[in-house]
């Protein structure tokens, strides 16, 4: 069969990949009760709005470069970013940076998809019908690259567009092959590292030991999502150190450089763009040359590599069962909202996509929490940074909670066949908000006390800033709730229902935030005035919120 | 508060002028039934009969568009927490928390129905081995098979001894040893006479062996209900099985021998 028979096939397989990313009826959700036609258009649009969301925030990366090199000049005489950096370096950093970017946001992505696209089924339902293996894994291949296709699209085509209008038209075309390589190598990663994480993490055995190996791993898989904040802040590192080799002599440093992926796609749109002489390094041609060709190369297997193992991937078993000596019967029953908490926790320790959301607030209340203590500043510097780190914990546990709500849709159905109140699965919820803030904040706290011993102002600090938090996830989790009612849905994942997710953490992020600014205006007249008003401030939200997540409407 | 006629307090499960549809689609058009204590009630019917939908519109997943659903006198989706209180349900298909364990799945649900410890590891205890679940109860449920998923499920809908028991084709996937301990554990379930059970089935064997009384659903209606003797009587069946009853009731006899003809030497 041809590439058109296989599209077409793909075609079909990616309608039902929609609709299961949006609707889980494989999870156990209930079919809406709509039409079934407008039912497959409804997750079609759905993902589609996803996709144009992460295409966007691409975009964003890519305009956001291109303004950095169009300001290059500036930036590089008055010395802004490195000292002695000449105007090429520093073009090519930018784009090292946007391409390290680019990889860490698509891989991340795709870590997100992946466990979706196994457990659809999809490529299974083909596997007995007559079609011979090459079109099994064309279809395979273009289904997983048609969950990338316009996230990849929109780096392929506006990041030579947008640069190229900062620094010229062939320097922006100069750094397509560079791209091509960084997506490819993106959808590699996600195939290999989440099919790896699937295995380890999802098919592991209950019991205690097992659940430290599975959050183990899941440490490992929030690395893409931190390497996004990594390149970010690491980025005046990278300019400080490439200012170094600028000033060297021909090095060895300088010939590595050369020759490490992304840089050696780099080098050539800035020498274009700036001409070999401003590019102030001498070029190893021939480094660069055969750097990309290697790179290259390795991106053309990759994808060979892709087509071949998409199929064998999506079509075994997810996770496959293994033998175990008969378990010890121990059941410790708890109230309701306690057991929605636990379940939570239990599923997220085995759902890549959920612990994510839970490990990225506890991981970076502890990365600026070690910043504070590495880098050791002034006490009152330290202070600040120490609440800001707080106010940072409360935002994500606020931003990431709507997102947690999604767990509901696991074996929706039978869930609602249950006794279980809505109050109770809403104080389960807003409990796990909570619990991922006060954690965040005692590590944050543990960490800033070894350098800045001041607990009380901390502990008050946090402890105001309690029902705020409270408060926001009350009046996200009331209005999912009422949604799901009324709607029979709820949002289904965070890379599905983001548009609504994110809708709704708008309010709770102000609730939020509304008490820290509470505090800065009123600790003017002393830190205790600016606790008092701030405490006062977080309680008289929730008061308000609390019957939106807990009162009529909710059962 | 609204006083209830005293029969129907008692009754189990009682289901009057029920209608479920999906969009235009009328998927149960006035259905009504009841099961009485000490009672198995099984719900017969083809493919899309309107098995399923009455049985989620029964424990408060489907809403209906009209009619009403009692359970023990109380409506699900009026007060659905003490209603389903009253039930143990057995979806048609095992979905499950997939990322949970079977223990982990069964110490949810124990918890939501605020059940002891002690109880329900005794209770555990006998069914897993009953069901042969004991090394599975650590395994991710999303590594499990159909059939022991289905032991699962109908684990947990007899955790706490509920006085309704709604399976939807509940012996579907499973092995032939656990459908006879699972017949033998519904016949004494019903026995003391004040539980009830709403089975759905399209195996007339089971229902055969199993019910006291059917009810035949065709394309959403109820043609016919009674005990295995009175729709024979009723049909004309003579001593024809459940089968050729059910066939009969639904006006299928004819489309049945039509069907095989058509398919000629295919």
């Amino acid at each position: 069969m041809s590439w058109r028979e296989a599209f077409r096939l793909s075609d079909v397989a990616f309608a039902e990949l929609s609709l299961q990313a949006i609707y889980a009826f494989r999870q156990g959700n209930l079919p809406p009760p709509e039409a079934a036609a407008r039912v497959v258009r409804k997750s079609r649009t759905r993902v589609l709005q996803s996709k144009v969301i992460i295409s966007v925030v691409l975009a964003l990366l890519a305009v956001a470069a291109a303004a950095l090199l169009r300001l290059s000049g500036r930036l590089v005489a008055n010395g802004f970013v490195a000292p002695n950096l000449p105007l090429g370096v520093f073009d090519a950093g930018v784009l090292t940076v946007l391409l390290s970017l680019d990889i860490a946001f698509l891989w991340w992505t795709g870590l997100q998809m992946l466990p979706t696209f196994l457990a659809s089924g999809v490529l299974p339902v083909l596997e007995p019908l007559p079609i011979d293996d090459r079109t099994l894994r064309r279809v395979a291949g273009l289904v997983y690259l048609r969950l990338f296709d316009l996230p990849a699209l929109t780096v392929l085509v506006s990041v030579p567009l947008f640069v190229g209008l900062a620094v010229g038209p062939w320097a922006g075309l100069a750094l397509v092959p560079g791209l091509f390589a960084a997506v490819v190598f993106a959808l590699a990663l996600a195939l290999l590292t989440g099919r790896f994480f699937v295995r380890k993490v999802q098919g592991a055995r209950g019991g205690g030991g097992s659940t430290v190996v599975r959050w183990a791993y899941l440490v490992l898989w929030v690395v893409p999502a931190f390497s996004m904040f990594a390149f970010v802040t690491a980025a005046p590192a990278l300019f400080a150190a490439l200012g170094r080799i600028a000033a060297q002599d021909p090095s060895w440093g300088a010939s590595l450089l050369f020759a490490a992926f992304p840089f050696s796609f780099a080098v050539v749109p800035s020498v274009i763009a700036q001409g070999p002489a401003g590019f102030g390094l001498p070029t190893e041609a021939a480094v660069v040359v055969a750097a990309m060709g290697v790179y290259l190369a390795l991106a053309a297997w990759a994808v060979l590599w892709m087509f071949e193992s998409v199929r064998s991937i999506g079509a075994a078993p997810a996770v496959l069962p293994a033998a175990g000596p008969a378990a010890r019967i121990h059941i410790a029953p708890r109230t309701p909202a306690f057991a929605v908490l636990t379940k939570d926790l239990r599923i997220a320790s085995r759902t890549p996509g959920y612990a994510f959301l839970l490990l990225l607030p506890i991981l970076d209340a502890i990365a600026i929490g070690l910043w504070t203590y590495v880098s050791s500043p002034g006490s009152a510097a330290a202070l600040g940074l120490g609440l800001g780190a707080v106010t940072t914990a409360a935002l994500l546990a606020t931003f990431f909670g709507p997102a947690f709500f999604a767990i509901e849709v696991n074996a929706y159905s039978y869930g609602r066949s249950l006794p279980l109140a809505d109050r109770s699965i809403v104080l389960g919820k807003v409990a796990l908000v909570a619990l991922l803030y006060v954690v965040a904040a005692a590590l944050v706290l543990s960490l800033t006390l070894l350098r800045v011993f001041e607990p009380l102002v901390f502990v008050a600090f946090v402890a105001a800033e309690l029902p705020a938090v409270v408060a926001a996830a009350c009046l996200e989790f009331g209005i999912l709730f009422r949604r799901a009612r009324r709607r029979g849905l709820p949002v289904v994942n965070f890379y599905s229902g983001a548009w609504y997710a994110l809708l709704v953490t708008i309010p709770g992020l102000l609730l939020a935030v509304a008490p820290v600014i509470a505090f800065h205006y009123a600790s003017y007249a002393g830190a205790a005035v600016g606790l008092a008003v701030m405490a006062a401030f977080a309680l008289a939200e929730l008061a308000v919120t609390a019957p939106i997540g807990f009162g009529r409407g909710t059962r | 508060m609204v006083e209830l006629p005293a029969s129907e307090a008692v009754l189990p499960l009682s289901v009057d002028g029920l209608v479920v549809a999906y969009g235009e689609r009328r998927a149960v058009d006035h259905l009504s039934l009841s099961v009485r204590p000490g009672e198995i009630y099984g719900l017969l019917g083809s493919n899309g009969a309107g098995k399923s939908s009455t049985i989620k519109s029964v424990v408060g997943l489907l809403r209906p568009v009209e009619g009403r659903v009692r359970v023990f006198g109380t409506d699900p989706w009026l007060d659905g927490v003490a209603a389903k209180r009253q039930i143990g349900y057995v979806p048609e298909t095992s979905q499950l928390y997939e990322a949970l364990t079977p223990r982990e799945f069964l110490e949810f649900v124990a918890s939501v129905r605020h059940l002891e410890a002690r109880v329900v590891e005794d209770r555990l205890r006998a069914y897993a081995s009953a069901f042969r679940l004991e090394t599975e109860l650590e395994e991710p449920i999303m590594t499990l098979s159909n059939g022991t998923r289905q032991k699962v499920l109908l684990v947990a809908a007899l955790l706490h001894q509920p006085p309704l028991l709604v399976l939807d084709e509940p012996l579907n996937s499973l092995d032939p040893r656990s459908v006879r301990i699972m017949k033998e554990v519904l016949a004494r379930y019903v026995a003391s006479g004040t539980r009830g059970i709403l089975f759905s089935t399209h195996t007339m064997e089971v229902a055969e062996q199993l019910c006291d009384r059917v009810g035949i659903l065709d394309r959403g209606v109820l043609r016919a209900e009674g005990s295995l003797g009175a729709l024979r009587i009723r049909s004309a069946a003579g001593d024809g099985t459940l089968e050729e009853v059910f066939l009969r009731l639904t006006e299928e006899e004819e489309g049945v021998a039509a069907a095989v003809r058509s398919l000629g030497g295919v």
